[in-house]
């Protein structure tokens, strides 16, 4: 699956830059996320817990930053592997200042799958990734901006005012995208497919959010 | 001898079984105490193990084993090879590299089982397989059939030089003379992907060792039940007496299901002997995609030479045949490829020049049709494009082709599957395609529909095409017949029956030889029991070499039956006459003996007999044909296209087929109408898709596409009848028939619909995408 975009933070890029190389703030940005450390300057490994429906899987997975050019750039690898398959991909990031106090991200990647999350969830992953990388961007904007409000209040505590979305929510949030977008909604062995490759996205997520 | 019931429309005696759930599956059989076993299977194409951790699995509750490949120790081992490797053959290269119990060191194709669990309930088990951890090397996959045997393409077996799995080239006369003498050459690069077999039952085990009796039961889907039991007995270190295998009744089989010993087929025993427990393993629908066998991967570069008048100087191909990760099945596909790339046709030079490519995916095996419908596919997709391009009739251009009536037995000088002479024993293909051209009506849809549709601006075309089958291939079938005390009858054989109608078909020969209905004949098909010697259903041979010798039983018993009763009833054999349960004096109708009363008086319980005797009426015998009997036929379709959503409409479909003697024409039909469902599918649906990283991307019915009822026209089915000179019955096989050249057909019509974009299908499955991307490049191409 290819996977390219953009999104617009509403902050500075240093901003951005600091946040997104912050575990606890990418952990509640993807729910589910029962760990995410940084082990090395450049790498996190960490688990994550899906139970969406009647699919349950752990994802256990590693992320690796290379080609860092602060606060502009990076490049990232992702593994990831647990009960519904394997990812592993690739991402590029690319943070670009507006100059009207905004940052432009810029992201693509290429990831392969593997398992259940390939044979059986391929038919629609564009559309759920997609979803759930701007799910997952949102969130992450949604900590950014009481970030920054936080800090121009004078106020010394990062991220209050910011209620990350429960796992519930955000799965909700991305079926509802889906849904949307498929063409017999109403069929129940489509919405179990998109549960399962809801587990492969939050996989996905991992890359680009990790980069956004 | 004037039959009653050979050929007769009878309704299947075991449908009521069936329809009220009294019929036996393997997921039926319950035991007290059964575990059940689930297959951790890999989710790359191609990756080395750097080590299996299954120390979690163990310790979850109700988890009674959990096995790696190196937990089974000495027995770890390959399957064997289930046909003969080609060494006969000259001049070819064959490696033969079968699929082992479980991955060890390395994997090969996404699906492959790595380790098996045993726990009290498949919940557990299924569990357990999550608690495993595999570490996993990738390597880089062979999965393009092309770029496989590139020199620089990674390995799916590092012992070979390559992955190429055999290289054999067959020649009939001079192609290349051929050639250079042709009016007109044709080449084409024709496509065949891959099918699932799709079964409506999935695989299933039952397994049951009784350590004081040391004998071992298995219930299996197989359609081969005897060589299941004696391969099992040789890997599982047992007396064949030792093992029992049961076929029941079993949903569909359709290749994939003959005797495979994949690793559940040889796990599933194994566990059983050594817990000492009843084992269970049912496949899932989703795991029948990854750990069943599939076919058709094929690519052809293919070339046709005709005369201006339209004679067929020579056909010649060089193709690709994708084996997947193993070979167990050796060339039986490739070859019936070779053997039916010239089609019904007097071709007096061929060249056929065949590679197996091993690649990182699931292995290949017949699934019904097997290899045939590929070269048929070849030859009538050439013939026609040969016809259009002299401007000569599609129908005529095959009459002038075909092999004569007069010329059978037509030796093709190639060999076929069984390394045997290609010999075809009959056939009258005029006949037969003049009748699905009546039936479809050729000449008024050609002459007046078409046209008159085509001005109103629809897409129609209308396909017709002819195919041969090889079909009721050796070496032999047996069956045991005998008069019980009550005077019915018990038939045993050992071939499996998979929905075929045996119980019926089978029974309405034997009535025939003893003068009883076919609802007091008894069957009983794939019980090792019964019956221990012979091979199997498949190849279309059960109504050929099977039914053979349940009727050469028959005959027998009857000679005994009339021994017995002449002398009772003091009259000459050739004055009695067997009927409604008893031998009768023809003439004298109340001079009779019912056969129980026989029965008992050939089965006596005191006194003497004469020396020599064999108790009771029953009889055991064999056929084996010199060679296989070729059925044939011939489809017609007709088409229309929508050009906006490229969905196609069959109007309507006709199939004649020759099966020679037909022994019950409602059941042939029944096979047709499914067979040509198939052959749909193969057509513009079913298409199992790799991705460049070897993962199979559709392996659920919501992405695999079986065609439904919308998509499967209402099948109109002519017979004509066309004995076979090879056998006492006449028969010719027919469970394959029906699929065989719908791709061919489909594709002609398809042509033909779509006339104005002036395309070439080439290629099947199909698809609406496919469609769709072919009428746009071709108009890019035009600008």
């Amino acid at each position: 699956v290819r996977i390219e975009g953009e999104y617009v933070f509403d902050g500075p890029r240093d901003e951005v830059w600091g946040m997104v190389r912050e575990p606890e703030v990418l952990a509640t940005a993807l729910p589910g996320t029962q760990r995410l450390d940084r082990v090395s300057e450049n790498e996190y490994t960490g688990t994550m817990n899906v139970r969406v429906g009647p699919v349950a899987g752990a994802f256990s997975g590693r992320i690796v930053i290379s080609d860092e050019v602060p606060p502009d750039s990076y490049t990232l690898s992702v593994e990831g592997k647990g009960g519904p398959g394997f990812v592993k991909g690739i991402g590029y990031v690319n943070l670009i200042d507006q100059g009207d106090g905004t940052t432009l991200m810029l992201y693509k990647g290429d990831v392969q799958m593997g398992g259940r999350l390939a044979s059986v969830g391929q038919r629609l992953m564009d559309t759920v990734s997609r979803s759930m990388i701007r799910e997952g961007l949102e969130s992450l904007n949604e900590a950014l901006r009481s970030r920054v409000a936080a800090k121009s209040g004078g106020q010394e505590q990062v991220g209050v005012g910011y209620m990350p979305p429960s796992e519930a929510e955000f799965a909700a949030a991305v079926a509802k995208d889906v849904a949307g977008q498929m063409f017999s909604p109403s069929r129940v062995l489509w919405i179990a497919i998109a549960v399962v490759v809801v587990v492969a996205i939050i996989a996905v997520v991992l890359i680009s959010t990790g980069g956004g | 001898m004037a039959t009653k019931y050979v050929g007769k429309r009878m309704t299947r005696t075991e449908d009521p079984r069936l329809l009220t759930g009294q019929a036996l599956f393997v997921d039926d059989v319950q035991i007290p105490g059964m575990l059940y076993a689930a297959f951790l299977r890999s989710d790359y194409a191609h990756a080395r193990l750097r080590s299996v951790d299954v120390s979690a699995a163990r310790q979850r509750p109700g988890v009674v084993a959990v096995y790696t490949a190196e937990d089974l120790g000495d027995f770890w081992g390959h399957g064997p090879p289930l046909v003969p490797a080609p060494d006969s053959v000259e001049g070819v290269e064959f490696h033969s590299r079968t699929q082992v119990f479980l991955a060890k060191g390395k994997i090969r194709y996404v699906g492959e089982a790595i380790a098996v669990v045993y726990a009290e309930s498949r919940y557990i088990a299924e569990d357990a397989l999550e608690d495993i951890i595999v570490d996993y090397e990738p390597l880089d996959v062979a999965v393009d059939l092309e770029k496989a045997l590139d020199p620089d393409a990674p390995l799916v077996h590092e012992d070979l030089d390559s992955n190429l799995a055999c290289h054999l080239v067959q020649d009939k006369g001079d192609y290349a003379a051929a050639r250079a003498q042709a009016d007109l050459v044709l080449r084409r690069r024709i496509a065949i992907d891959r099918c699932a077999a799709a079964a409506m039952e999935n695989r299933g085990l039952v397994a049951q060792w009784d350590e004081k009796s040391r004998h071992l039961t298995m219930w299996d889907t197989t359609q081969a039940p005897i060589p299941v039991r004696n391969g099992l007995a040789g890997i599982l270190g047992l007396g064949e007496a030792q093992v029992r295998v049961i076929a029941p009744f079993v949903g569909g089989g359709f290749g994939p299901k003959i005797m495979m010993f994949l690793p559940e087929e040889v796990l599933v025993p194994w566990g059983a002997m050594r817990l000492n427990r009843p084992v269970k393993w049912i496949e899932d629908r989703r795991e029948n995609f990854f750990a069943t066998t599939q076919e058709r991967g094929q690519i052809h570069d293919a070339e046709i030479a005709v005369s201006k008048d339209g004679k067929i100087l020579g056909i010649s191909h060089t193709f690709l045949h994708d084996t997947g990760a193993y070979n167990p099945y050796g060339l039986t596909i490739p070859l019936n490829t070779q053997s039916h790339s010239m089609g019904a046709y007097d071709v007096p030079n061929y060249h056929s020049d065949l590679k197996v490519v091993f690649t990182n995916k699931m292995i290949t095996t017949p699934v019904r049709g097997a290899g045939r419908p590929q070269g048929i596919f070849l030859a009538e997709r050439l013939l026609d494009l040969a016809a259009e391009e002299l401007g000569i009739d599609r129908i005529d251009i095959r009459k002038r082709n075909f092999i004569p009536p007069d010329k059978f037995p037509y030796n093709h000088q190639i060999i076929d599957q069984a390394f045997a002479p290609l010999v075809f024993d009959s056939g009258n293909y005029v006949a037969t395609l003049e009748k699905a051209a009546e039936m479809i009506g050729y000449e008024h849809f050609i002459t007046e529909e078409q046209p008159r549709l085509r001005a109103e601006g629809r897409h129609v075309g209308i396909g017709i095409v002819t195919f041969v089958e090889t079909t009721g291939v050796g070496p032999y079938e047996g069956s045991r017949v005998t008069v019980e005390a009550t005077g019915k009858i018990s038939v045993a054989t050992g071939v499996g029956t998979q929905g075929q109608g045996h119980f019926t078909s089978f029974a309405q020969i034997v009535a025939d030889q003893l003068g009883v209905s076919p609802r007091d004949v008894r069957m009983v098909t794939g019980d090792t029991s019964e019956f221990h010697w012979g091979t199997g259903t498949f190849a279309s041979r059960g109504s050929v070499v099977a039914a053979n010798a349940i009727h050469a039983a028959a005959v027998n018993v009857r000679g005994k039956i009339l021994k017995l009763a002449s002398k009772v009833l003091e009259t000459p054999e050739e004055e009695l006459e067997l009927a409604d349960g008893m031998v009768r004096v023809a003439d004298i109708p109340r001079q009779a003996i019912s056969l129980a009363e026989l029965a008992a008086l050939a089965n006596p319980l005191r006194g003497a007999v004469e020396p020599g005797t064999e108790p009771g009426l029953e009889s055991t015998d064999y056929y084996g044909p010199q060679y296989g009997a070729t059925a044939s036929g011939s489809h017609a379709m007709i088409m229309e296209v929508d050009p906006e959503t490229m969905m196609v409409d069959i109007k309507k479909y006709v199939a004649v087929e020759d099966c020679g003697t037909m022994l019950n024409p409602l059941i042939v039909e029944g096979q047709v109408h499914g067979g040509v469902a198939l052959g749909i599918g193969n057509s513009y649906y079913e298409q199992l898709i790799y991705d460049d990283s070897g993962q199979l991307l559709n392996a659920s019915f919501a992405d695999y596409l079986i065609p439904t009822a919308s998509e499967v026209p209402r099948v109109e089915v002519g017979h004509e009848q066309t004995p076979s000179p090879l056998n006492e019955l006449g028969t010719k096989g027919a469970g394959e028939a029906g699929t065989i050249p719908v791709p061919a057909v489909f594709a002609q019509a398809l042509q033909d619909a779509l006339v104005d974009y002036d395309l070439e299908i080439l290629e099947a499955p199909m698809s609406p995408n496919k469609l769709f991307e072919l009428m746009h490049s071709k108009k890019e191409g035009e600008v």
